[in-house]
């Protein structure tokens, strides 16, 4: 049975599939994380994003989003895993929550995306405990702004999202890298088009600019989730200082 | 005076001693003049000459004859004088391993029989002290020299070749870091030299690395040069520092000196050049950054000519990419190229290839990892690539990658590979693979290359994992894009990231030659050995291409040198059950050499590997060994002593006069013991006494 997000899915898969590859496991699929409470609040927001990363960069992306439980095996398939609703969500079973743990050490991305985007609200706090469930007692720290997050492709100034209720992305890092990305202003939201194509939200308060920026950002969460710390090689330096500066 | 008596005494003058010191060092070998005979010939006929001479001195003084180097000895002045043939004898005689002329006067002083006074020293020597007179004439050297309280007279040898320029000393560590600048602290004499620029100049095996001019002036005897050099390549080499050989020099051999310099990483340099970002691409940046030993270079395509980012230039982080720099000016700096799914079609990289493979030939390392834009799919059939790489490519099309998954396997050669063992036991390594997660497709090639070894493959016998080599360099094709299946795919079926980790730490490894995963070792018994004393000896490991012991292989060695670069046959041997032999080489001339061997077994070729080593005097004495006239009129003149020409008569040497006169024999005879004298005494006292009575002295 065709469901919602393969429909819309179909244009984007013939428009991302530029060249041959090994099946989609080599291309960047977003895997959506199935928890207890509305797991899918964006049906549409990953696939746009995906198709964005495929038109503006060179990173082979399927459209397809994956939809996975924490205990799935088949979560270490899809190294991109993405937790978001606009309410609180149970926490996960002791389990889960340990295959979470694994997949996240051992290199996994997990981007938690607040789709209510209010600051201090019912999934944030649900994200913060789960945080502090995968590694006792952690909590998520601010991305400084000159990390490499913000110049992964584009050069960015801050987060954005479908609204701007803070003004500072948060992350929690292992094995020196960001692990878990915290974003508590719907930026997928930002991405989502409804079945005709048409933006499903208004982004406020910068209007499309702002929905350019929420692109961006997504691009580059992706770039960093496969490139790392890969523009802070020397050899970057010298060209991100005067673009900075222009 | 109450009991007088007589002493009687047989006295005589006691003639003096003459201590003849012969240097017998082996300096004396050398030339005494540029062309001439030795020194140590030319000092049997001075002896032969004087052969009169001395039989007049032995008349008057005792003449004790001493031969010297690093100890003092009695010589045979009669056999000396007698020989025939005077450069044999001289050959014979100079033989000592160093020079002691301090110790020598000293002991020859000691040694004097019954207390004689000496009445000098005649010294006939080189003057090539390397002892305590090395420096000239110290404060404690003058004091002893003083206290012999006896003239030397010094017959310099060898003092018309007095001019002599020499490579004394070389200050090196026995390693250096490849790409790491190295400098050789070079110390020179010069004698006998006016104003002169010199130049200075190092090789490896025959290539000028650095070169310095030294302006030598008459009053300065030493002078030191640092040579600075960046090796580019690792391995073990011999080096030469050398300077002209002018006219009317002492000696050549001394003019240059070489030594051994084992280059080493101090990290792996590697260059990763990325088609796309990828999670294979990912996880393999992520564990080349974390390896310490890793130096990590890394360009990745991030955006295409057809990509749109909706911005300008300045909104993106993109730097251009720097083909010419990273290909052409920065190839050689970096131990391994690595391309992942890297088309170099777009980038008009076409220029480059020729390069590439050259870097790779001359020993440089290169892999490939597979992916849409790689091998046969990136478009490198018929290029310089494919020379390098161990498969053949097909033009590109839509056979080019295949996405039957694939379940590994190890071949026959990848059980006995060290690039792909991750357990211990080839049962264990091969469920390792096994168990490992099947891959999503692969990158499908024409056939293996000669030489080729395929040690992955699938299940059905498409090729995984193929290594070989080109030129001096070594290649890898891994026809996959999700070798980090191996990684996390693994950890999520409870395996861990371990094979993807040990894998490519072993294929890093193996591609640049890791000495540890070199089937065929070869090893000098010491980088230096001594010319004339011992033939060089190599102790070779030979393992197949198994890595086993490659039992009764035959190896055969050739060696070659900067100044004879033409390959020269050298020892041969068969390896034992455990794969090792011992090679002695012929004795080989004073150079700095390098050896290849070459293992075969049944007329195939096992391995092949090269050492370097030097053949050169190690001791001061053959080093340091231009004549000093300078320090022998020195001796002279602390002693009150002259030198003296090789035709001087020897009797009319100013020799000092004995001062003493022994007592042979002393007899003491009391008077009292005589009646006759005893009767006499009487009478004398009594006639004294009956006078004094008449004449009334009383």
């Amino acid at each position: 049975m065709l469901s919602r997000r393969r429909l819309l899915g179909l244009p984007l898969l013939l428009a991302a599939r530029r060249a041959l590859a090994f099946g989609d496991q080599a291309r960047l699929t977003f895997a959506q994380v199935r928890h207890l409470g509305r797991w899918d609040p964006r049906p549409d927001g990953l696939s746009r994003l995906a198709w964005e990363i495929s038109k503006r960069t060179s990173i082979e992306t399927s459209p397809l989003v994956k939809p996975i439980g924490l205990a799935d095996p088949d979560l270490f398939r899809f190294p991109f895993a993405v937790l978001s609703s606009d309410q609180s969500f149970p926490l996960p079973a002791d389990a889960e929550i340990a295959s979470l743990r694994r997949y996240l050490s051992y290199g996994g991305f997990l981007l938690i995306d607040d789709a209510s985007a209010t600051r201090g609200g019912a999934f944030e706090q649900s994200a913060r405990a789960l945080v502090a469930r995968i590694v006792n007692g952690a909590s998520l720290s601010r991305v400084a702004r000159d990390h490499v997050l913000y110049k992964s492709f584009y050069l960015l100034d801050g987060p954005a999202g479908r609204l701007l209720s803070t003004s500072d992305l948060e992350g929690l890092e292992l094995g020196g890298r960001v692990a878990v990305l915290y974003s508590g202003n719907d930026l997928i939201g930002a991405l989502a088009r409804d079945s005709l194509g048409t933006w499903e939200f208004e982004v406020s308060p910068g209007g499309e600019l702002q929905r350019e920026k929420s692109i961006r950002l997504g691009v580059n969460i992706a770039m960093y989730a496969l490139c790392l710390d890969y523009k802070e090689d020397q050899v970057h330096i010298p060209f991100i200082m005067k673009r900075r500066r222009i | 005076m109450l009991e007088p008596g007589i002493e009687l005494r047989a006295e005589s003058r006691v003639r003096a001693r003459i201590a003849v010191l012969l240097d017998t060092s082996r300096s004396m070998r050398f030339p005494a003049s540029p062309g001439g005979p030795s020194r140590a010939e030319e000092l049997v006929r001075w002896v032969q000459a004087h052969k009169a001479d001395l039989e007049k001195l032995a008349s008057r003084f005792q003449v004790d004859f001493y031969g010297f180097d690093k100890e003092l000895q009695p010589a045979d002045a009669g056999r000396i004088a007698a020989a025939r043939d005077a450069r044999a004898m001289g050959e014979s005689l100079a033989q000592g391993p160093a020079t002691d002329i301090l110790a020598a006067l000293t002991g020859a002083a000691a040694a004097g029989t019954a207390g004689r006074p000496l009445a000098g020293f005649f010294l006939a020597s080189d003057g090539a002290d390397n002892a305590e007179l090395a420096e000239g004439i110290s404060g404690p050297a003058g004091t002893e020299l003083h206290k012999l309280a006896a003239p030397v007279f010094a017959l310099p040898i060898g003092a018309q070749a007095v001019k002599d320029l020499a490579v004394e000393k070389i200050a090196v560590d026995d390693f250096a870091f490849v790409r790491n600048q190295v400098t050789v602290d070079v110390t020179l004499t010069a004698r006998g030299f006016g104003s002169t620029d010199v130049p200075v100049v190092l090789k490896r095996e025959g290539q000028v690395v650095a070169q310095k001019t030294v302006h030598v002036e008459g009053d300065q005897a030493r002078y030191e040069v640092k040579l600075s050099f960046v090796p580019d390549r690792t391995g073990k080499f011999a080096f030469t520092v050398s300077v002209p050989v002018y006219q009317g020099e002492a000696l050549a051999q001394n003019n240059q000196r070489s030594f051994v310099l084992k280059v080493i990483r101090d990290r792996v340099r590697v260059l990763l050049v990325v088609g796309r970002p990828s999670w294979d691409v990912r996880f393999l940046r992520q564990l080349l950054k974390r390896d310490p030993n890793v130096d990590l270079i890394s360009f990745f395509i991030l955006r295409t000519p057809g990509d749109d980012p909706h911005s300008s230039q300045d909104e993106l982080s993109l730097i251009p990419f720097p083909t010419q720099e990273i290909f052409q000016e920065q190839l050689k700096t970096f131990d391994l190229v690595i391309f992942q799914n890297f088309n170099h079609r777009p980038y008009r990289m076409s220029q480059y290839l020729d390069g590439i493979a050259a870097y790779v030939r001359d020993g440089g390392a290169f892999a490939m990892i597979g992916g849409d834009q790689s091998f046969s799919a990136g478009d490198y059939a018929g290029t310089a690539i494919e020379d390098v790489l161990p498969v053949t490519l097909l033009p590109t099309g839509p056979t080019a990658v295949d996405e039957t998954p694939v379940q590994l396997k190890l071949t026959d050669s990848g059980r006995r590979h060290p690039l792909v063992e991750l357990a211990a036991g080839t049962a264990q390594n091969e469920q390792a693979w096994v168990r490992l997660p099947k891959l999503p497709g692969l990158n499908t090639t024409g056939p293996m290359k000669g030489g080729a070894q395929t040690l992955l493959q699938s299940s059905e016998g498409r090729p995984v994992l193929v290594v070989g080599e080109a030129g001096r360099g070594r290649v890898l094709a891994l026809l996959t894009d999700s070798s980090w299946y191996w990684s996390f795919v693994a950890a999520g079926q409870e395996l861990g990231p371990r094979a993807y980790e040990t894998f490519w730490h072993s294929a890093i490894r193996w591609l640049v030659r890791d000495p540890a995963l070199t089937p065929m070792r070869v090893t000098a018994e010491r980088p230096s050995f001594e010319p004339g004393t011992e033939p060089p000896s190599l102790d070779v490991q030979v393992r197949g291409s198994d890595y086993g012991a490659a039992a009764g292989a035959q190896v055969t060695t050739v060696v070659s040198s900067a100044e004879d670069p033409v390959p020269r046959p050298g020892g041969s041997a068969t390896a034992g059950a455990d794969g090792s032999a011992r090679i002695m080489l012929p004795p080989l001339a004073p150079g700095a050499y390098k050896v290849t061997a070459t293992a075969k077994r049944d007329g195939v070729q096992v391995g092949e590997a090269e050492e370097a080593f030097v053949v050169a005097p190690t001791a001061r004495e053959m080093i340091e060994a231009a004549p000093r006239p300078d320090l022998l009129r020195a001796i002279a003149t602390a002693t009150q002593g002259r030198v003296v020409e090789a035709d001087d008569p020897l009797l009319s040497l100013p020799w000092r006069d004995p001062q003493r006169v022994e007592v042979g024999q002393r007899t003491s005879k009391p008077l009292w013991d005589n009646w006759k004298v005893l009767a006499a005494l009487c009478l004398v006292v009594g006639v004294e006494w009956t006078l004094r009575r008449r004449w009334g002295y009383a």
